[in-house]
């Protein structure tokens, strides 16, 4: 039996080798994921470790962690006095000051950025090699005084720097020029951060502030003496108002941050590699049902030979497990080529990985084959008990006729059920006030109505399909009509082909309408909120030097400027319990710049010095009201109470100021000195010109590439083109899904043309030319396209809509239904239909009339 | 009616050779054949004589590889695929022993086809006359797997005509029905030919179907051995008794001194 099934296997690979293609792409998907992931992963994992002291001391601090050292351009330091007390203990090696400071800026002569905007850091660093420094000195000399500098080879050899070159360093306290003296090279595989080290000097007056302290104290341990053993002597010495770790846990806390951002990609790619699973599935038991049918001869022949129902039931399965392995161990190989091929392709986007380091666990390889034997046998499991219950008669008989199937009440009934409760559903995620579970009714509602859709697609294909293909007879004569009831000939193979791609066009009619819907929200709140004429912001929204505001200040034309500032703070309730939070400051005037709904007092009463506006929620959580006292924790450590002078309503005021509490500026800066400007707020002067203004500023801020001069139209242009590039990757990545899809209507397409020889002979011979019969093929293909883009409009709409409504308590207020993607879907589709056609086409063409007639 | 001008199809030496090598199956062996205009031809012949093959040349489905043929005064093997498939779709009909209809189509659809596909609309006079005269009239609506097998011959008979070609070939087209079913497809066929002029082609097994025909050819190993004109089932029987022991004796004698 298994003899017979092997050949049986051969015999029939042309007709598996598109499900042995869906496979392999769906099993490369998730492998290339895995190890993406994991080599990002590692890669970090090998640079945590080598950058990390044995031993460092920090600030402790509650409210901001020192992952969070660029929120606000302030951050924790270590005392230098610290350095002798530590530097004598047993089995301290040597002691290093650091300075570390992300979000710095490295500009060129002329101004132009160097270093990512917006990806990997560019972090400025004291030159203090240590006895393991991770980095060494490969040309030049290192960094002595203010106006020099050296910089990683990577960024060195990415933007041509020459020794000597004049560059300048944008650092907290403001821009200064220097002189490339020297390039450090990496020991490990550097991810793409821009590395510029200043003399410990330097670093601590233009990135800290001050002289005399460090972001940590980094001490190595001498021979014989643990990292363990070396913190335990430490950390009673420098007391608890300082942290002490080990390499170990510095590198663990540092690959936890990033672990988690890691898992949500992985999770996300794994996702889309999932409905690319989902519809490979549909393809692969498509195909087992078309075969079967195709054998009921054949297999009815092995039954009236006495083969038992389990042989023939196990001889389909077995066939399935043989294209499983055979598509995983392909899809592993390819998944290793576009793993490869992404880590290149970042590495132009400056996220540099080696290839080299291809990580490829054994869990990765575990899942290939489990996704590509499991999907297979799975798939296949339906028809082959339907292939089991063949009767040994049907060897006897003659071929089917078309319209035959079981009756397909019990179908509707089914699905018009989980139909209604899917409906129900998403209308309750639409209406539901809770969040979380407006979120879990509307993941229910998406998946049933997606089951739904499938189970009652085959009762669909009819109406649908006479409604879009409907026009054919009329313009392709009787090709057209031959063409359309081809297509409604099997409903279930049709409804089946076109739910594949039913899956891909739903998500994306559903994200198109929900990313629209966010832009045109986006739109009405600036419309709603923003009353500033020009905003000065950097583009990643870090925090700027304050010369940045002054310069704004001092441009001719401009009127009022309202300067904020946003730290990490804490509001801390009069039982002690603290609610973390940013705290935001203002100069005077921010009314006049951002609509804010106000429910007692004023912007201005609740931004005087020494007052705070706070949002109603808080307020009415702890009973608080205009004149009472709030204590806020500021991400300095220090606390002060301020008094309510405004309570603003939280719901309805706009992103970033629900319940966070705003104070005036010089307030703010007596808690956290030298917290930074992250946005200026610029209303022209009267009589000046709003354009000129904008220009005159641009060309003033010049020197600091990092921030940008927006007007309201910048703005929504800005969130726009956010959009629209998240929805494009999305649309990538449902891509493989949708190529899926299109391999199933290839592959129905070959396989009903193989069914329908003699059909195409008989045609062929009273006089349909070959490109009537090739056009015949394709219009049946553009009609099941157009069918599955109906059925994936329709619930992708559905979807967006309730997606819409759920979040519009969220802030997504308005619905726009982008029709130029729902068009180009349709469009698309037919498209797509036509292109899947080419090959059944070309071959239906070229058979040959006489074997055709004759075939059997 | 006698055969009146120029014939409606002639074959001249035509060849059909099968493989190659030792393989080879001579399926016609030079033979030289004339249809009449308006006549009713019958071709009979043992299994495996060669009746397909030459029906299918002389109706431009396949290739010949020797000799020419001609529909009307066209000779087709300088015709390429496309002016083939326009020759067959214009001047010829056909109606085969079995799948002859299209089943997604309905029987009326499937009479007009031909003409759709050209592109021509079925002149609906015509097309009444050949529905009511094959008794087709209730059953136009159906789809062919609703049709017995003598009403889907019936209908295949009728689209062979509904396009009023030259020529109509039909291999074998009551091969499948019972003797009644068999005899009013005939018999259409056979009015056809008297009442408007159409000229047939019918390859059959059968003396009595044989019997419907103006001329009979009797072919045997790829070639034409007799021809009778006038033929009753009785003197057909006769003739192909004759020919079943001549026959039986070439087989007995591959030698070419044989005939
Ligand atoms: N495609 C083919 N390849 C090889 N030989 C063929 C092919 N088609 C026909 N033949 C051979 O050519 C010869 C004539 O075949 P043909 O089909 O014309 O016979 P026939 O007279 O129609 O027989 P029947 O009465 O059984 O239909 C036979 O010997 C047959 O085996
Ligand atoms: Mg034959």
């Amino acid at each position: 039996m298994l003899k017979a099934t092997l050949r049986s296997f051969l015999a029939h690979k042309g007709r598996l080798a598109l499900s042995m293609l869906a496979v392999v792409l769906s099993v490369a998907f998730v492998a290339e994921t895995l190890m993406f992931t994991d080599t990002i992963g590692s890669t970090f994992d090998r640079l945590f470790r080598s950058t990390s002291a044995d031993v460092s001391v920090t600030a402790h601090n509650d409210v901001a962690g020192r992952n969070d050292q660029n929120f606000s351009g302030t951050v924790p330091t270590v005392p230098a006095s610290l350095i002798p007390q530590v530097a004598h203990l047993p089995g301290v090696a040597a002691v290093n000051g650091r300075v570390s400071m992300a979000g710095i800026v490295l500009t060129d002569a002329n101004n132009k950025s160097i270093g990512a905007i917006g990806g990997a850091p560019t972090i400025g660093i004291n030159w203090s090699p240590g006895p393991n420094s991770p980095v060494d000195l490969t040309s030049g000399a290192a960094p002595t005084g203010d106006g020099q500098v050296v910089v990683d080879s990577d960024t060195v050899s990415k933007h041509h720097l020459v020794l000597g070159q004049p560059l300048r360093v944008i650092g907290a306290t403001g821009g200064f020029p220097v002189r490339l003296t020297g390039i450090a090279t990496f020991n490990t595989t550097n991810p793409g951060a821009t590395l510029v080290f200043l003399d410990t000097g330097t670093a601590q007056r233009k990135l800290l502030g001050h002289e005399g302290v460090f972001t940590s104290v980094d001490l190595t341990a001498a021979r014989g003496v643990t990292n363990e053993q070396l913190r335990d002597r430490v950390a009673p010495v420098v007391g608890s108002a300082y942290d002490v770790k080990t390499a170990e846990q510095t590198a663990k806390d540092a690959a936890q941050t990033l672990g988690a951002f890691l898992s949500v990609i992985k999770d996300a790619l794994l996702g889309f590699a999932g409905i690319a699973v989902l519809v490979g599935v549909s393809l692969i038991l498509n195909t087992f049902s078309m075969l079967v049918a195709q054998r009921t001869r054949e297999l009815g022949l092995m039954r009236a030979l006495g083969a038992s129902r389990e042989q023939v039931n196990r001889s389909v399965l077995v066939e399935a497990a043989l294209l499983g392995l055979i598509g995983s161990t392909l899809g592993l190989l390819l998944g290793v080529g576009l793993a490869l091929g992404l880590i290149k392709l970042i590495a132009r986007g400056g996220m540099v990985l080696k290839g080299s380091q291809l990580a490829v666990h054994w869990p990765t390889i575990v899942a290939a084959y489990a996704v590509g034997v499991i999907v297979t046998t799975v798939s296949a499991y339906l028809p082959a008990r339907r292939a089991s219950r063949i009767s040994p008669m049907a060897a006897l008989r003659e071929a089917d006729t078309p319209g035959r199937g079981a009756p397909l009440r019990i179908r509707a009934v089914v699905g018009l059920v989980v139909l209604a409760v899917a409906a129900g559903l998403l209308v309750g995620a639409a209406t539901d006030k809770d969040l979380g579970q407006a979120g879990i009714l509307l993941g229910g509602g998406v998946l049933l109505s997606l089951i739904g859709l499938i189970i009652i697609g085959p009762l669909l294909a009819t109406p649908v399909i006479k409604l879009v293909g409907g026009w054919f007879p009329r313009v392709f004569g009787p090709v057209g009509t031959l063409s359309q009831r081809n297509a409604l000939r099997n409903p279930r193979r049709t409804s089946a082909t076109a739910s594949a791609l039913m899956i891909g066009l739903a998500l994306v009619a559903s994200l198109s309408v929900v990313g629209s819907s966010m832009a045109a929200s986006f739109d009405a709140q600036i419309d709603k909120t923003i009353g500033a004429d020009l905003i000065v912001q950097n583009s990643t929204g870090l925090p700027f030097p304050n010369e940045v505001g002054d310069t704004v200040a001092a441009t001719p034309g401009v009127g009022l400027v309202v300067r904020g500032q946003g730290t990490r703070g804490a509001l801390v309730a009069a039982d002690g319990t603290q609610q973390k939070t940013v705290v935001v400051g203002t100069s005077p005037g921010l009314d006049k710049m951002v609509r804010i709904e106000m429910r007692d007092g004023t912007v201005a009463t609740g931004t005087a010095p020494g007052r705070a506006l706070i949002g109603s929620h808080y307020a009415d959580a702890h009973g608080l009201h205009l004149g009472s006292p709030v204590t806020i924790l500021f991400q300095s450590g220090k606390s002060g109470t301020l008094t309510v002078g405004g309570i603003d309503v939280t719901d309805t005021n706009p992103g970033g100021l629900g319940d966070e509490p705003v104070i005036a500026s010089s307030t703010l800066r007596q808690y956290v000195p030298g917290a930074l400007d992250d946005i200026v707020f610029v209303n022209v002067a009267p009589g000046a010109n709003k354009e000129q203004v904008k220009s005159a500023l641009t060309t003033a801020l010049a020197k600091d590439p990092q921030v940008q001069v927006r007007d309201q139209t910048d703005y929504k242009k800005l969130v726009r083109g956010q959009i629209d590039l998240l929805l494009n990757l999305v649309y990538g990545l449902l891509a493989l899904a949708i190529i899926i899809a299109i391999l199933g209507v290839v592959n129905t397409l070959a396989l009903s043309v193989i069914e329908r020889t003699r059909e195409i002979g008989l045609l062929r011979a009273i006089g349909l030319a070959r490109s009537q019969l090739r056009q015949m093929v394709r219009l049946e293909a553009v009609v099941i396209a157009l069918f599955g883009a109906v059925l994936g409009l329709g619930l992708g709409l559905g979807w967006g809509l309730a997606a819409q409504r759920l979040l519009a308590a969220k802030g997504l207020q308005s619905l726009a239904v982008p029709w130029s993607t729902i068009i180009a879907v349709v469009v698309g589709a037919a498209v797509v239909g036509l292109l899947a056609a080419l090959g059944p086409a070309l071959r239906a063409s070229r058979l040959d009339v006489l074997d055709a007639i004759a075939h059997e | 009616m006698a055969a009146s001008g120029e014939p409606a199809a002639r074959a001249v030496g035509l060849c059909k050779a099968y493989g190659s090598g030792d393989t080879a199956v001579l399926a016609l062996d030079r033979v030289d054949v004339e249809i009449d205009a308006g006549r009713f031809t019958a071709i009979m012949g043992p299994s495996g004589s060669g009746k397909s093959t030459l029906m299918h040349c002389l109706a431009g489905l396949d290739k010949p590889t020797g000799g020419e043929v001609y529909v009307g005064d066209t000779e087709l093997s300088r015709l390429g695929d496309k002016a083939l498939t326009r020759l067959r779709r214009d001047r010829i009909g056909f109606v085969f022993q079995a799948f002859n209809l299209l089943p997604t189509l309905t029987a009326e659809e499937n009479i007009t086809l031909p003409g759709d596909i050209a592109g021509r609309r079925t002149d609906a006079d015509w097309l009444r006359q050949v529905v009511e005269t094959l008794n087709l009239g209730d059953r136009l609506r159906h789809r062919p797997h609703e049709l017995s097998g003598g009403q889907q011959q019936r209908v295949a008979v009728a689209r062979a005509l509904a396009a009023r070609p030259q020529l109509i070939f039909a291999d074998e087209p009551t091969g499948n029905l019972d003797s009644r079913s068999g005899a009013e497809v005939l018999g259409f066929l056979r009015r056809s030919v008297d009442e408007l002029g159409q000229t047939v082609v019918m390859v059959t097994h059968d003396p009595n179907a044989a019997s419907f025909a103006d001329l009979v050819l009797f072919l045997a190993d790829g070639r034409i051995v007799d021809r009778l004109e006038g033929p009753t089932a009785d003197a057909v029987l006769e003739r192909m008794r004759r020919f079943d022991v001549r026959g039986g004796s070439q087989v007995a004698q591959p030698a070419p001194d044989a005939d």
